[in-house]
């Protein structure tokens, strides 16, 4: 079970949460050409990182916002957490 | 049209589980709370209004994960710019509408989407730890948060802590299950249903 801290409510306990996947991924520009193969890399297409990685969780059963969590995907270790408009440090 | 308490078919009043030879301070207290108008404050995300100039049935809207309440209502922290408010004042809306305007807030009436379960008893924190997986100890009057209990999402309003007293709200249509796994984890300290 993970403990992980919602910037909005502190910790609480991974129950709380959904994952949604990687945070690193950025929408394709409104209003542009895009080729197919550039929609399909950003629908499907996902890197699976051993390490340190950077995604989304919803704090679905709380405040219900999202925000970034910086995981070890090996331990599973939480380096920090940040609300989606600020970065990582 | 005839108005139905969520917990109208399952909550009966009587004393349960190991009652017997215990003292009736001792034991827990479970009640229903209905008819209460019920509304939910958004703001905006874009939105600049200055939140200190919001009075509801004289109260402020509260910081994260805490309430505000006087004899009539409550209000709590649901979110970021997101509220809940409950009152036995039923035209409470009505009278406090006009600060909010529609560019800046969306009020939504759910007072027919929610079941309100108040515990009362010294154990109400071991009735909580048995299904949700917050640091309840470190909760005091006046706070709130939302959570989970036995995967059933709900609000939990700690109204005092002398006498210990919280509400736990959820969706209606889960009322049923909430109750039953809540009065489930009361039968152990034994419980009066009030």
């Amino acid at each position: 079970m993970l403990y992980i801290k919602c910037p909005y409510c502190g910790h609480r306990s991974q129950k709380e949460f959904a994952y949604g996947g990687d945070g690193t991924i950025k929408r394709p520009e409104l209003n542009q050409e895009i080729s197919d193969a550039k929609w399909n890399e950003f629908v499907y297409l996902r890197k699976s990182p051993r390490g340190k990685h950077i995604e989304l969780w919803h704090h679905i059963a709380g405040c219900r916002q999202w925000f970034k969590v910086q995981r070890d995907t090996v331990t599973h270790e939480i380096f920090q957490t940040s609300k989606t408009n600020e970065e990582l440090k | 049209m005839t108005n139905i308490s969520p917990l109208n078919f399952v909550h009966t009043t009587g004393k349960f589980g190991d009652y017997d030879g215990k003292q009736e301070n001792d034991l827990l207290k479970v009640k229903e709370l209905n008819g209460l108008l019920i509304f939910q404050i958004a703001k905006y995300k874009d939105s600049n209004f200055d939140l200190s100039k919001i009075k509801i049935d004289g109260l402020n809207l509260p910081s994260s994960l805490k309430s505000s309440s006087n004899l009539n209502t409550r209000i709590l922290w649901l979110g970021p710019d997101n509220w809940l408010v409950f009152s036995s004042i039923l035209d409470l809306i009505v009278k406090e509408k006009k600060q909010f305007d529609e560019l800046n807030f969306a009020i939504t009436n759910i007072s027919h989407s929610r079941t309100i379960i108040e515990l009362e008893g010294n154990l109400v924190n071991e009735v909580l730890k048995k299904g949700c997986p917050l640091d309840v100890n470190t909760f005091k009057e006046g706070d709130c948060a939302n959570s989970v209990y036995n995967g059933i999402t709900i609000t939990i309003d700690f109204i005092s802590n002398k006498p210990n007293k919280v509400r736990i709200l959820g969706l209606r249509s889960f009322g049923e299950s909430l109750y039953h796994s809540i009065t489930d984890a009361c039968l152990e300290f034994g419980y009066k249903a009030i």
